[in-house]
This record gives structure tokens, C-alpha cells and sequence, in this order.
């Protein structure tokens, strides 16, 4: 029996990175630097629309791939921000990579906040360590839109001062009147001057109106059980909490699996969730 | 529906009449399993067959399959293609045909996926009746029927196939290569005494009542350590298993490391890495953890989004594991508490 | 700079270096990418004081092997342990922990002369940090280059760590437990794609004890397809007679 055999070329492939440029590198951390990214070809760059808390696949051939929030804002367009942890093999070649360099995004993918609920409200912004990657979006979302939103109050919890990403804007910050910012660290040293302790213990210092507070936490997985414990304290209500979950993300379109919390995918049904949602999705929390 | 009635006699006729235009994949004996593989030979194809090894999500998603090869220098796409033979699968049972539809909801769904729709678009399915088997329960689901997910379902009622006709492509392969008829009552009535056999032979009797609620309401019970000190992580239920659409994705670079080829394969929930992030964190550290996600994902995190579980009664998974673990039993454990 | 790349023997029989010599296809690429500065098989001449990669066949089975393996560590960047003797202590494992004077006795006469300085076998990873592991009797060509791939790139090792089990099934063989014969596939570092059993011969558990296997289960179930338990037990110290997972 003979087989006609043809070979098709993909169309509209969701699996196919796009070619980017890294246009800046800053070294944040030892371990963490903020790129930016620029895509290459015209119409893909324009097509690009995003929300704050929505994430993107790096991918780096011959490496793979590894799912990244997006720091910058959407305000902003024709690049995007990576906040990027040498913590894994993409992340790891990433840090290797120079500006000029090309690297492959897919995405954006996701649900992020619910920017256009949260005009018209104070908010309340919670983050852990590198959770202030997803949370960067937001907070600069905000700001270019200051005047929609009420309080806007953002408690940033880190190991030690080294590891204060963003430290240089938010040390300018500290002096705005338009945000109340407050840092601390678990591991001070003799240079700091803020806050020791848990993100939780900041809680004493914030008043917060439950009438019109949308909250946004951001943090490693141990960290959310708690902050939402004081958010609940108080009196926030469960659907205007939202949470920003880290899975393994791999194909980004709810397909490989992976992402898997609960009966959901962090891929599409999230990764941010709102607490009523995330109360019932098992292994969540 | 559009109905003829095909003396089994010229089934051989059909397929050497579809073998010209198709690569036709239908069921045939390995030692002593059967296993869907291209017809070398009409005179190969075991309609008689109880289950396959696989199931036909190969035809489909192979377990190993290039998406694109690469340039690494600027990490560009070089060619991204698919070969992909005008294929017919040939004797589907209604397990088999009812996994094309659930999985047809993942890789069609709102982001299709090409390779799958490629494969899918150029592939005609013939199904046919069977008989119980000793792990089959199909039943449970309601997959022991098949109304749509097929070009052709033949229905044995004696001499002859009650063909039911789904489509366009299958009409004209009936007309066009084997002599048929318009159905009687009698053949109705020989097709409906036939399904009333086939529903009366079951064996496997699940009680699926509340599977949803149960699951949540157990969802820390003893029975998942249970089976997690039984289950050996392997992943051979998700292997056989026509409905388990998981897959990883890596890169494997040429010897001389210029280029190279994206690829991925069929991967597993029962895996310990599969959850696992890149800080450290695996978020199903435990093999209870990770069998019950299956359960838990198969009978209500896909009922979730599609109105249907992720499973269609094949048997596969009871079949392949060696720990004994499969849904009639972990059903039984979710309804008494206690794993038998 | 082309890393430099040194490739030696402990205690083995040399079969995985014949591997590395039966990659003509392949070879030429990858010598384009390293220079290969000492390989003990196929070229003359003696290990140069300084390297970069250093692959390692063998199980330790002599304090001079302790020495040479504490010099290795010291110069190479990158050690990579291939084939069974060097990541679970292979066929030279079987003779044990205990007895060892008794059991070259019982081979070579009382009081042998033979391998001097002798000590009771260990894989690599008892004495040294390995930075990329090649398991199997003998290494598959096709995994030893992906491996090479992932050193030259500074990725992290990344051996499969599930059993074998899945690959059986994607190759749509048929148990060895369902025909009551025993296979250890149902704890063995998969990876290998499951040839052997695929040729109808039963997994031997070349490619070590997988992290995760669930040895308590996999005994029960041959027990339940008519296997002795010990019988499982013995078939694992052909090649795994050093891990501690035997209680």
C-alpha cells in the first residue's frame, strides 16, 4: 500500500516563540536583574496588550522555557520588563545573555488583576521577596493612573536589604505622599533603616477602610495563609483579595497540564485569583 | 443520522479500497495483545480484538513529536512542519471514540492546537460495537455509546454492520466501496436486541453517584495515603490512558550544538517532578498527593470546565497497573472510605 | 577556549569508553566543540596536569582510585560519572561491604597479590561531588550527548529520576509481571527507553534504583505474580548491591 505523506507548515502556532531583543539589562540583586525586552517584529510588538499580573513563556532554544511575570507596566508600550531569579536553566542562560541579545516570548498569557474593578478604590498591596515582580506591574499601572484610585498603601517584605529588588525607586518613594510604602526585612544590617520583622507585622501600622480596600498579595507560598489572615482581620471582604499563585506553567495555553491547582489551571484560570476562588481550589493555600 | 446496513463479508473490500487513498490504522495482533498499527494487509485487521496496548491518542499526539527545529544563534524558528499521512483509524471501539471528543475539547478548544488539528482534520474515524471485556466500564460514564466523533460506527448484528453515518466523507466511502443497503426495521430491531445484550454484560458496576462532592469532602481521607503507599509513580495509567493529554516540552540540541529540535512528549501527573517549580517547591511532593490529583483533575477538574470526566471506562489503566490501583476501585474507596 | 576534556577508567571493564568510541556519527561534531586532551582507550600519552571535563568510568575500588578521583575533583570543573560501576558501583559492587578479604581469597587464592591497596567498592558519589551522571551497563551514546550538550551549556544535570514503567507502555510491550517473571523495571531509573524489555529481555536495573521507586510495593506485586520477593532482591544486586534501599 502506498501513502501520500505531505508536510504542512504550521499556521498560527501558539507554541512558536517570537524573536525579542533585550534593550536593558540592571543588575537589581546578585541574583536578580530586570530586563527589558523589545519584540522584533513590528506588528507583534504593537499586537502585544497586557495586564498587570499576567505572565509571559521565556524561551530560550536549545534551554527551553520558563513561565515570568511581567514587571512593567501596560501603561507603557512597545517593551516589557522581566524581573528574572537565576534560579533554574532559561533563567540561568538569561542571566548570561547581554543587550542586543535575542531571546523568544510567548504570551502574554493569563488572567491578572482586575485593574478596571480596583478604580475608584484604596488598595492595599502585599509582597514577598520575588513576588514583587507581578506586583511592579501593578503598582506602576497605578501610578499612571493615580488620580482613579484612593490609599494606596504597599508593605514589601524581604530577607535582607540586599535583597530589596526595586530599592532604588522605592527608597525615593518612601518620601511620596501619594503612596505609603513600607519596606522591612526578616535579617537586618547595620545600614537599615526601616522595618525588621514579617510582612505581617506592618499590618499595626495600616488603616484600612473594608468598605472600599481591594487587596493584591504576591509572595512565596508560606506567606499567603498569613497576610490574609490580617487582611481578613481586617474585615476585607474574601472576593476583593486577590492572590498571585506560582505554578509551572509550561505551554501557558491550558493544555501540558502542569500549572495544575485544584480543578483549575494557574495558566488560564489565573495565576491571580481572588480569595473566595482560591478558598476552593485545593493545595492553593 | 444516516443509516446502511455492510455484510460484514466486505470489509476486507473497504479498507483495500480506502488503502488507496489512506494510511489505514486499525487493530491487529502483538504476540498476545492487539496494538493499533498501519495495515500491512486488509486480511490483518482484528475487528474480533478486546482493547489495544495504547489507546489512539498516538495518531493524534505521538509520544514523542518535533514541534520546530531551531537556530541557537538568534534563536530563531527554522522550520516548524508536520507530516502528516491522510489517515484512517479503523475499528474504534465507543471507548475510543468518545476519548476523541474529550480530548478534542483540550487541543480545539479555545487555543487550538495545530499539531493536533492537523492530524485530526486529516484523519477519518470508523468505529465498531464490541463486547465487554473484564476491565471495561464504560458504562459508568455513559461512553458505552457514541452518537458523534466518527465518520462510521459499525454495529454487529450477526452477518451484517448496522453502519450509523456521520458524515460526508463517510457516505461516500460506503457508496464507493462496498456494496450496501438502506436499514429495515428488522435490522433496527436486530441492532436495538443487540445493544440490549451489550448493556446487560457488564460487569465492572461503579457507583458514581456525587464523585464531585466526594472528592472535595475526602480530599484529605486516609484512603489517598492508602493508595499513595500502594501506587509506584510510574505513570503507566497516564501512558495508556486515552484521555490523559498531559505533555512536557524540551529542547534537544544537534551534536554539533548550532540548532536543534523543540519536542515534546507524553508526560504524567504521577511524575514527582511534575509539579515541581524552579525555586525548589513541589507543590504534589508525595505519591499520595500526586494519585490523588489524578482522580481528582479526571472526575472534576475537567468536569469543571467540559460537563464531562476524563475517562471513558476502557479498562487500560486497571489493565496496566501492577499496584492494582483504577478508578472502579478508587471510586469504591471514595463511596466507603476504605480501600479493598 | 574549547573546554578540555580528559576521559579515564577506575575499576570497569571499559565497555562504557567503547561506547564513546562507537559514536562515529556524532564524534566528529563533538570533537569540534572540546579539545580532548587524554582518553585513555584512543590516545597515547599520559593525563595532563590540567583539564577542564572530566569523565569518569569505573567504580572505586582502591585507595589509589580515592587519590586519582581527589586530584580529578580538584582540576576538573565538571566531573561526569558514566556508566553503572561509576554511579552505583556496578558489577564491581557485588562483592559487598563485608568480607571483602574473604572474597578475594575465595577468587584468587589466600593472601592475593592482586589490586593492591583494595577497599570495598563505592560509585564516585561516595567520595567526590559529580556534577552530571550517565547511568547504565553500558551508557546509551544518544543520553551521553544530550548530557555533553547540557556541560557545554551550564545546565544543571538532569537525570530522568521515574521508573521505567511508562516507557514499557509507550513501547506497547507486555508486562513481564503479567507472564509471572520478574522485572525490575518497576524500580529502575528510567531513561534508557526501555530497550531490553522491548527486546523481550527483563530489566536488569542497569541504570540504578530510581529515587522514588516504591520497593515495598513493587515487592508485593511480584510476590502477587508469583515471584518470590527475594528473588527481586537478589536481582537487584547485580547492579545495585551498594544502594540502601534493601531493608
Amino acid at each position: 500500500m502506498t501513502v501520500p505523506t505531505y508536510a504542512a507548515p504550521v499556521a498560527a502556532n501558539p507554541y512558536r516563540p517570537s524573536p525579542a531583543r533585550i534593550t536593558s539589562i540592571i543588575d537589581l540583586t546578585p541574583q536578580e536583574k530586570l530586563f527589558e525586552l523589545r519584540l522584533i517584529d513590528d506588528a507583534a510588538r504593537e499586537a502585544f496588550d497586557f495586564e498587570s499580573g499576567q505572565f509571559v513563556e521565556l524561551s530560550i532554544f536549545g534551554v527551553g522555557e520558563a513561565p515570568i511575570s511581567i514587571s512593567s507596566a501596560p501603561s507603557k508600550q512597545g517593551f516589557i520588563e522581566l524581573c528574572i531569579r537565576d534560579s533554574g536553566d532559561v533563567t540561568g542562560a538569561m542571566h548570561k545573555k547581554r543587550c542586543g541579545d535575542i531571546v523568544g516570548l510567548r504570551g502574554p498569557f493569563g488572567r491578572g488583576f482586575p485593574f478596571a474593578d480596583m478604580k475608584g478604590h484604596d488598595i492595599l498591596l502585599v509582597a514577598g521577596g520575588l513576588g514583587i515582580a507581578p506586583l511592579k506591574s501593578l503598582i506602576n499601572h497605578i501610578h499612571d493612573d493615580r488620580h482613579e484610585f484612593g490609599k494606596v498603601t504597599i508593605l514589601y517584605g524581604s530577607r535582607t536589604p540586599s535583597e530589596v529588588l526595586f530599592r532604588r525607586q522605592f527608597d525615593m518613594w518612601q518620601h511620596r505622599e501619594d503612596f505609603d510604602l513600607i519596606l522591612t526585612v526578616d535579617q537586618p544590617d547595620e545600614t537599615w533603616t526601616g522595618e525588621t520583622g514579617l510582612v505581617t507585622k506592618l499590618f499595626d501600622k495600616v488603616d484600612v477602610d473594608p468598605a472600599s480596600t481591594y487587596g493584591a498579595i504576591c509572595g512565596p507560598p508560606v506567606m499567603y495563609k498569613y497576610v490574609i489572615a490580617e487582611m481578613r482581620k481586617k474585615a476585607m471582604d474574601a472576593d476583593r483579595i486577590y492572590v498571585s499563585f506560582e505554578r509551572r506553567m509550561k505551554c501557558g495555553i491550558g493544555k501540558c497540564g502542569h500549572c495544575g491547582v485544584g480543578h483549575q489551571y494557574a495558566c488560564i484560570d489565573g495565576p491571580v485569583f481572588n480569595y473566595w476562588e482560591a478558598m476552593n481550589l485545593q493545595e492553593a493555600i | 443520522m444516516f443509516f446502511r446496513v455492510i455484510p460484514k463479508s466486505v470489509i476486507p473490500d473497504l479498507v483495500r479500497g480506502l488503502a488507496e487513498q489512506y494510511e489505514v490504522v486499525g487493530p491487529v495482533a502483538k504476540g498476545e495483545t492487539f496494538v493499533y498499527a498501519p495495515l500491512a494487509d486488509a486480511a490483518d485487521l482484528r475487528l474480533d480484538y478486546d482493547t489495544t496496548a495504547l489507546p489512539a491518542k498516538r495518531w493524534f499526539f505521538p509520544e514523542s513529536e518535533a514541534l520546530m527545529r531551531f537556530r541557537v544563534s538568534d534563536n530563531a524558528v527554522v522550520s516548524e512542519s508536520l507530516d502528516t499521512a491522510p489517515r484512517v483509524l479503523f475499528g474504534l471501539h465507543p471507548c475510543d471514540v468518545n476519548s476523541l471528543l474529550l480530548m478534542d475539547n483540550v487541543f480545539l478548544g479555545e487555543t487550538p492546537d495545530p499539531y493536533y488539528k492537523a492530524r485530526r482534520d486529516n484523519t477519518l474515524v470508523v468505529g465498531v460495537s464490541c463486547t465487554p471485556g473484564e476491565y471495561c466500564f464504560c458504562d459508568a460514564w455513559g461512553t458505552d455509546e457514541t452518537h458523534w466523533g466518527f465518520d462510521i460506527f459499525l454495529s454487529d448484528i450477526g452477518d451484517d454492520y448496522y453502519a450509523s453515518i456521520r458524515s460526508v466523507m463517510g457516505a461516500d466511502l460506503v457508496d464507493r466501496y462496498v456494496p450496501c443497503r438502506a436499514i429495515t426495521d428488522e435490522d433496527t430491531a436486530a441492532f436495538q436486541r443487540r445493544t440490549a445484550e451489550f448493556k446487560a454484560a457488564f460487569t465492572n458496576g461503579v457507583d458514581t453517584s456525587q464523585l464531585p462532592v466526594l472528592l472535595d469532602a475526602k480530599f484529605d481521607s486516609e484512603i489517598w495515603d492508602k493508595l499513595g503507599e500502594k501506587c509506584l509513580g510510574c505513570g503507566a495509567c497516564s501512558m495508556v490512558c486515552p484521555t490523559c493529554y498531559c505533555f512536557d516540552v524540551h529542547d534537544e540540541l544537534d551534536a554539533d550544538q548550532l540548532g536543534g529540535t523543540r519536542v515534546r512528549t507524553w508526560d504524567s501527573c504521577q511524575f514527582k517532578q511534575f509539579a515541581a517549580v524552579a525555586h525548589g517547591q513541589n507543590f504534589r511532593d508525595t505519591r499520595a498527593a500526586r494519585v490523588k490529583y489524578r482522580y481528582y483533575h479526571k472526575q472534576w477538574g475537567y468536569l469543571s470546565k467540559f460537563e464531562r470526566v476524563l475517562c471513558v471506562g476502557c479498562g487500560r489503566c486497571t489493565r496496566a497497573c501492577k499496584a492494582e490501583i483504577n478508578p472502579p476501585r478508587v471510586v469504591r474507596a471514595l463511596q466507603t472510605g476504605v480501600v479493598d | 577556549m574549547a573546554p578540555r576534556l580528559v576521559v579515564l577508567s577506575l575499576a570497569s571493564d571499559f565497555g562504557c569508553q567503547v561506547q564513546l568510541t562507537n559514536m562515529t556519527a556524532e564524534l566528529l561534531d563533538v570533537l569540534g566543540l572540546v579539545e580532548l586532551s587524554y582518553w585513555q582507550l584512543a590516545t597515547s600519552g599520559h593525563m595532563p596536569p590540567d583539564y577542564d571535563v572530566a569523565i569518569v568510568e569505573g567504580a572505586v575500588t582502591t585507595t589509589e582510585h580515592v587519590e586519582l578521583l581527589g586530584r580529578v575533583r580538584e582540576t576538573a570543573a565538571v566531573v561526569i560519572a558514566i556508566g553503572a560501576c561509576a554511579n552505583t558501583g556496578g558489577i564491581p559492587g557485588i562483592v559487598g561491604r563485608e568480607d571483602l578479604e574473604g572474597r578475594y581469597g575465595a577468587v584468587y587464592g589466600p593472601g592475593p597479590a592482586v589490586a593492591t591497596g583494595r577497599r570495598a567498592p563505592l560509585p564516585l558519589d561516595a567520595f567526590i561531588k559529580v556534577d552530571y551522571h550517565v547511568p547504565g551497563c553500558p551508557i546509551d551514546t544518544g543520553e551521553f550527548l544530550r548530557v555533553l550538550s547540557r556541560v557545554l551549556l551550564g545546565l544543571s544535570d538532569r537525570v530522568p529520576d521515574m521508573t521505567m514503567c511508562a516507557s514499557c507502555k509507550t513501547n506497547e510491550t507486555v508486562c513481564f509481571f503479567d507472564e509471572g517473571r520478574l522485572c525490575l523495571g518497576l524500580v529502575t531509573r528510567a531513561g534508557c527507553g526501555a530497550r531490553c524489555t522491548s527486546l523481550g529481555r527483563a530489566c536488569t536495573g542497569c541504570r540504578g534504583i530510581a529515587p522514588d521507586a516504591n520497593l515495598a510495593s513493587a515487592r508485593e506485586i511480584a510476590v502477587r505474580a508469583g515471584v518470590p520477593a527475594a528473588a527481586m532482591d537478589d536481582a537487584l544486586r547485580i547492579y545495585n548491591a551498594l544502594t540502601e534501599v534493601h531493608a
